[in-house]
């Protein structure tokens, strides 16, 4: 009769005692991991972890596999989020408090210079990191078996890196942002060279469209600076952060990272994990359930081995968790030191000379300036449409996991580095020494020299180059080597030229200190 | 037989006598007695052209009178035509204290001097005109029939002039002959004596500013080596022909043109 | 050790995360303003005469003081570090805690003018290289201005007249050496001006990357510019046909007088001014020659050849030339200017002047016209002979004028106005020639032409315009 008389009052003030340990418990709920089981349960049960599978096949984990750089660009958005919200306290986005809210931001806010810088380079190095991964993805031959569509995903998120980092470049209204605006504006409307040349701009006219579109307006001005904010705070982040899931959700369903069919675990691994507790599976019976082990494929696997793999928690919670400090030091440091540059406010009369877009677009505006249209619309399309087919074209399924996938590949790259080097500098030394056509015939008619510009050529050899290297090695996935070498060498040396060689009105120097004062 | 003798003496002597002119056979006498016709056309185009300034005797005074001249840093300077009866004349290929020659006169009239007054008339005149009137021009002076006319200075111009040694050592050159005094430490004709000198004619002469950029014997580095070499009778410009080698002459040139800003 | 590989990168980021943000936030927590605050405090609490003085210094927070300026749209934070700005106390102190000199704070409280008004800088700064604009990595381009400078900005609220009967001489004597130095001849201000030279409305207030700074010494900044521009425009401008001369310290009072004219006009209530901004049109004949004529012509009584203009400028207020011109003609030349020169066209619609101050100008010019007329040339009465009178040309006047008379030692010919000149007037100066220019006399007087020859040679210029 006792037990039952433990009245309300006595049962709600034993509740309220254990108010905090139940809070806890259901807060975490699978308790402290001390067994694998929960271990398991701790990554499988938690709402942000569990996009992650409960075991990591040790190849995964091997720094020289992938060197965290998928996860190091990850890393960097999440910085570049934070620092930026905090940004957005401050910031004005409209063009006659914008470039004095920047300058508060810098002078006044505590610590407003530096998070400034964060956000800078952090979302910059994203830029170099995605372009970094996408090498790796494709030299480890990520992108088959069942991962074409992630490797789509993630070309849709460069675009949506290149763009968001655009559309920051433009926020502090300094002369960087409105030249690089107007000149981006340029870019967009680059389909006008060749509606002109076919004399048709007059009932089609998509590039002048465009350029409206996204200017708010025939010039640059407060519209254009609302609707680039809107892009780089709203529109862009929100698809950034769609794909991003899908992006994930693909690498689980397609099997988690890609590794060698044939994989032993060397001694060295040991320094990189904590040996699984027994062989074989969590579950003692040869029989996984697809959700919870590594397995690939939509039904429960039945005799099939989980070997090589070992817990997520801790194996590759740790490993995340050292690349972000790592990531998170990298970027403090540069920050204190180097400042994010900041010119005089944004002067429509003068414009900066050489104006130019920010670093990661001045490769594009090299190829630009031999033809408006192949280097804002046909180039970089073609160069999109050339990397989306890479997975569609190249289905040979052998040598996954392995970087350049064998002797041959590894020549093959070199070769076609080696080869593409040559080509785009000796194209550049023609055209920079000589010019081209309308240096020699003042009247050739445009569309001759969009159909064939330096620009052109490259392409065309790249093409030719990949093709030939199918034809000798008999392989497409060598054709696949030589192609993205190549392009990744070309948009190095193009970034370069634009960046460092290229002064006022375009000309060529060799150093900055040899540009005129004017 | 002695009558002969006497007579073909006589006759010889008569010939002598008759035959010893002023002067010697060649040289400006000659030449006259070649064109002695010819000095009705030179006082004809002298008449007509050259009077204007240079006056019917030949002595600067004519109608014109006093012509100015504002230089790019705001210094008037104050040109007078030529006064022809001293014989002194700037611009020759000949050394100091002598005459020009006649190819001198004949390309002063050709080419005129820059930066003064004196018209070029290449296209207004032949060549038998310009050698006329050059004619014309030596009657003003006494000088062209008292002296001979010396021989040219030849001119061959070092490859290595305005390069950055040469410079240098020209300017070290400026400071020990002390170019600076007249024409000043940057050369703007600013120095310490430059207010102090006067021309042949009594009349006060500016020292030349090389900044202007433009010399009035011609900017060519044989020019100016010549105007060194020669100096500029007439004016406060000595000749370095004696006081200097002629090596060092070419460095000054050096530094000389780059002063008037044609050597970076 | 389990995942040491992972551990030990953990660690050691973790630790150069810890030290850089530790190093970060130091960094942040001592900025330049509080040491100069800190020392502030200080110098009062040790030089203070009362307790509660002592005890107000002591309660002083260490924080970034600014002033809010809404109406001039600016926030002025000079105050952080020049914290003494303002207090009698610190009259003797060292930069920054000085007080302001003078006692011109009296008259404009910073509260209401803040700094940047008149000392340029860049107000929002808190850090004196970037406050004071100093180095081009700043990118600011007002700098804080050289104190010689400084009277420039009075006149964005102050008459010119006022400043100048209150002893403010710089700017004073700059506005008075722009009006007699014929600068207007060339640039336009109000619209109203030669054509040559560039406006000088807001040039004041032009960013730095408005001028070539290729060759200025020193600092890249437009004080320097200006103060250098005027020593010698072809240092730093080498096609300019500026034509100036004037003493070092001349330069100064000119920079004072163009870094004055700004853009943007002051609210009402700050501004004192009774008639317009920049300095006004002088009324009389003299004062407009010297405001627009001046700079090419001088004293007009000589003419001389121009290198920089590379021809001869007239002279105007000739005797000779004033025997033989009439006003007409001479106002003709004003008004139309003469094409394919550097004279302007001084009419309204161009150079900006009214037909009174046009007159004006002319009487000056005539002022001293002799009474004597010339005798009178009867060239109406020859049969004019074109082919004649070219080959009297040729042999005569393209020496001087030109084969086609664009002009050369001598003057132009080919404008329109003189081609459209009283024939008398044109046989008149050649027959008697233009005395004190190297115009000589052709007539009998002179070289001995005859009438019949001078009216050819008329005839013959008269044509010129029409020759290619």
């Amino acid at each position: 009769m006792s037990e039952l008389k433990q009245s309300g009052i006595d049962s709600f003030k034993h509740n309220i005692k254990s108010a905090f340990k139940s809070f806890a418990s259901s807060f975490l709920r699978s308790g402290k991991p001390t067994s694998d089981r929960s271990r398991a349960a701790a990554v499988f049960n938690n709402f942000f972890l569990h996009v992650q599978g409960v075991k990591t096949h040790i190849n995964t984990l091997r720094p020289a596999y992938t060197l965290g750089l998928g996860l190091i660009s990850f890393f960097l958005l999440i910085i570049t989020i934070i620092s930026g919200v905090l940004l957005m306290v401050y910031y004005s986005p409209s063009i006659e408090h914008a470039y004095n809210s920047v300058k508060d931001i810098n002078f006044v806010v505590f610590a407003g210079r530096l998070i400034r810088n964060m956000h800078k380079w952090a979302g910059e190095g994203m830029i170099i990191f995605v372009l970094l991964h996408m090498a790796r993805v494709f030299y480890t031959s990520s992108y088959k078996n069942g991962r074409q569509f992630n490797w789509v995903i993630g070309l849709a998120l460069l675009i949506l890196t290149f763009g968001i980092n655009l559309s920051g470049y433009m926020l502090p209204w300094d002369q960087l942002s409105y030249w690089a605006l107007v000149i981006v504006a340029n870019i967009i409307q680059s389909p006008k060279e060749l509606t002109d040349s076919l004399g048709i701009t007059g009932f089609f006219d998509i590039g002048g469209f465009s350029k409206e579109l996204f200017l708010g307006g025939l010039t640059a001005g407060k519209e254009s600076l609302t609707r680039v904010y809107l892009l780089h705070i709203m529109l862009l982040p929100i698809f950034l952060f769609i794909f991003l899931g899908v992006h994930f959700w693909r690498i689980r369903k397609d099997g988690g990272l890609t590794k060698p069919d044939v994989f032993e675990p060397k001694a060295i691994d040991a320094a990189l994990i904590a040996l699984p507790e027994k062989k074989g599976g969590i579950f003692p019976a040869n029989k996984t359930y697809g959700l919870m082990e590594l397995a690939h494929g939509k039904t429960p696997v039945v005799d099939r081995d989980v070997e090589n793999t070992v817990l997520s928690w801790p194996n590759l919670l740790i490993a995340e968790a050292a690349l972000f400090v790592l990531c998170l030091a990298g970027v403090i440091v540069y920050s204190f030191f180097i400042d994010a540059p900041l010119k005089e406010l944004a002067n429509p009369m003068i414009p900066e000379n050489p104006a130019k877009a920010p670093w990661y677009f001045l490769g594009l505006q090299e190829l630009l300036s031999y033809s408006a249209f192949m280097g804002g619309v046909g180039l970089p399309g073609l160069a999109l449409l050339g990397l989306g087919l890479i997975p569609y074209l190249d289905r040979e399924e052998q040598h996954l996991g392995i970087w350049f996938s064998n002797k041959q590949g590894k020549r093959v790259a070199i070769e076609s580095l080696i080869a593409s080097a040559l080509v785009i500098i000796g194209l550049l030394a023609f055209v920079i020494n000589f010019g081209w056509f309308r240096s020699w015939w003042p009247n050739v008619p445009q569309l001759l020299i969009t159909l064939i510009n330096p620009g052109n050529i490259w392409v065309g050899f790249m093409i030719l180059w990949s093709v030939y290297v199918i034809k000798k090695t008999g392989s497409t996935r060598m054709g696949a080597i030589a192609l993205f070498t190549m392009f990744l060498i070309s948009y190095l040396i193009y970034t370069y030229v634009g960046t460092e060689l290229r002064g006022p009105n375009w000309d060529f120097f060799w150093s900055r200190s040899e540009w005129p004062i004017h | 037989m002695k009558g002969t003798i006497k007579k073909s003496f006589f006759i010889l002597l008569l010939i002598f006598l008759i035959s010893q002119q002023k002067g010697n056979v060649f040289g400006a006498d000659a030449k006259k007695s070649a064109s002695g016709g010819n000095d009705n056309l030179g006082k004809k185009i002298y008449e007509e052209r050259c009077q204007l300034c240079h006056g019917s005797k030949g002595d600067g005074k004519g109608l014109v009178g006093v012509m100015k001249r504002s230089e790019k840093s705001g210094r008037i300077l104050e040109i007078k035509p030529r006064d022809f009866t001293l014989g002194a004349f700037r611009f020759r290929s000949t050394p100091t204290g002598c005459l020009p020659t006649e190819e001198d006169l004949v390309l002063l009239v050709d080419k005129g001097i820059p930066r003064s007054f004196m018209p070029p008339h290449k296209d207004q005149l032949t060549k038998e005109e310009k050698k006329a009137v050059v004619e014309h021009i030596k009657t003003f002076a006494t000088r062209w029939k008292e002296e001979e006319p010396c021989k040219y200075i030849p001119v061959k111009k070092p490859r290595w002039i305005g390069s950055k040694k040469s410079v240098e050592k020209g300017k070290k050159l400026y400071k020990e002959m002390k170019c600076w005094e007249c024409h000043g430490e940057t050369g703007r004709g600013d120095g310490p004596k430059a207010d102090l000198q006067k021309d042949d004619w009594g009349h006060k002469i500016l020292a030349f500013d090389f900044t202007t950029g433009a010399t009035k014997m011609g900017s060519d580095p044989e020019n100016v080596y010549t105007a060194y070499t020669t100096g500029l009778d007439g004016t406060g410009m000595p000749s370095y022909e004696d006081s200097m080698k002629d090596e060092d002459r070419w460095h000054l040139v050096s530094y000389t043109l780059k002063l008037m800003g044609r050597v970076k | 050790m389990r995942n040491r590989f992972f551990s030990w990168i953990l660690f050691l980021s973790g630790v150069v995360l810890l030290i850089f943000t530790l190093i970060a936030a130091y960094r942040e927590m001592t900025p330049e303003w509080k040491k100069y605050q800190a020392q502030y405090k200080e110098q009062i609490i040790k030089t203070a005469k009362d307790n509660a003085v002592r005890q107000k210094a002591g309660a002083l927070a260490s924080e970034v003081q600014q002033i809010y300026l809404g109406a001039l749209n600016k926030i002025d934070r000079c105050v952080s570090c020049h914290i003494g700005v303002e207090n009698p106390m610190m009259d003797n102190a060292k930069l920054p805690l000085k007080q302001h000199s003078g006692d011109y704070l009296k008259n404009h409280p910073p509260d209401k003018f803040g700094c940047t008004v008149c000392h340029y800088g860049q107000g929002r700064a808190t850090n004196k290289k970037e406050a004071h604009g100093i180095g081009h990595d700043t990118h600011w381009d007002f700098p804080v201005m050289p104190l010689k400078y400084i009277q420039s900005s009075c006149t964005q609220c102050h008459d010119y007249e006022m400043l100048g009967a209150k002893g403010y001489d710089t700017i004073a004597k700059g506005a008075k050496l722009f009006t007699e130095k014929g600068c207007r001849g060339c640039h336009k201000l109000n619209g109203i001006g030669g054509a040559l030279g560039k406006k000088l409305d807001i040039v004041g207030s032009q960013p730095i990357a408005y001028f070539p700074m290729r060759f200025v010494e020193g600092e890249r900044n437009t004080y320097n510019w200006h103060k250098q521009h005027f020593a010698d425009p072809r240092v730093l401008v080498p096609e300019s046909q500026m034509k100036i001369s004037v003493k070092p310290e001349e330069t100064d009072l000119l920079a004072t007088y163009v870094l004055s004219l700004r853009s943007g006009e002051m609210p009402k209530d700050y501004r004192k001014i009774k008639g317009i901004m920049t300095v006004g049109k002088p009324d009389e004949g003299e004062a407009l020659y010297k405001m627009f004529c001046i700079a090419c012509h001088t004293d007009g009584k000589q003419s001389y050849f121009d290198e920089i203009f590379n021809r001869t400028i007239p002279a105007i207020v000739n005797k000779a030339f004033l025997k033989t011109a009439d006003d007409k003609y001479i106002k003709k030349t004003v008004e139309e200017g003469r094409a394919g020169t550097q004279m302007t066209s001084w009419k309204t619609a161009a150079g900006g002047l009214a037909e009174g101050e046009i007159n004006k100008l002319i009487s000056y010019i005539t002022k001293e016209r002799p009474s004597a007329k010339p005798e009178r040339f009867n060239i109406a009465g020859f049969k004019p002979d074109e082919k004649r009178g070219e080959e009297l040309y040729k042999v005569r006047c393209a020496l001087c004028h030109g084969k086609k008379g664009e002009g050369e030692l001598g003057i132009n010919l080919r404008n329109p106005v003189t081609q459209a000149a009283d024939p008398e007037f044109l046989a008149l100066t050649v027959r008697d020639g233009r005395t004190e220019t190297p115009m000589p006399a052709f007539g009998k007087k002179g070289i001995g032409l005859t009438e019949k020859d001078i009216a050819d040679v008329v005839s013959y210029v008269k044509t010129l315009s029409k020759k290619k």
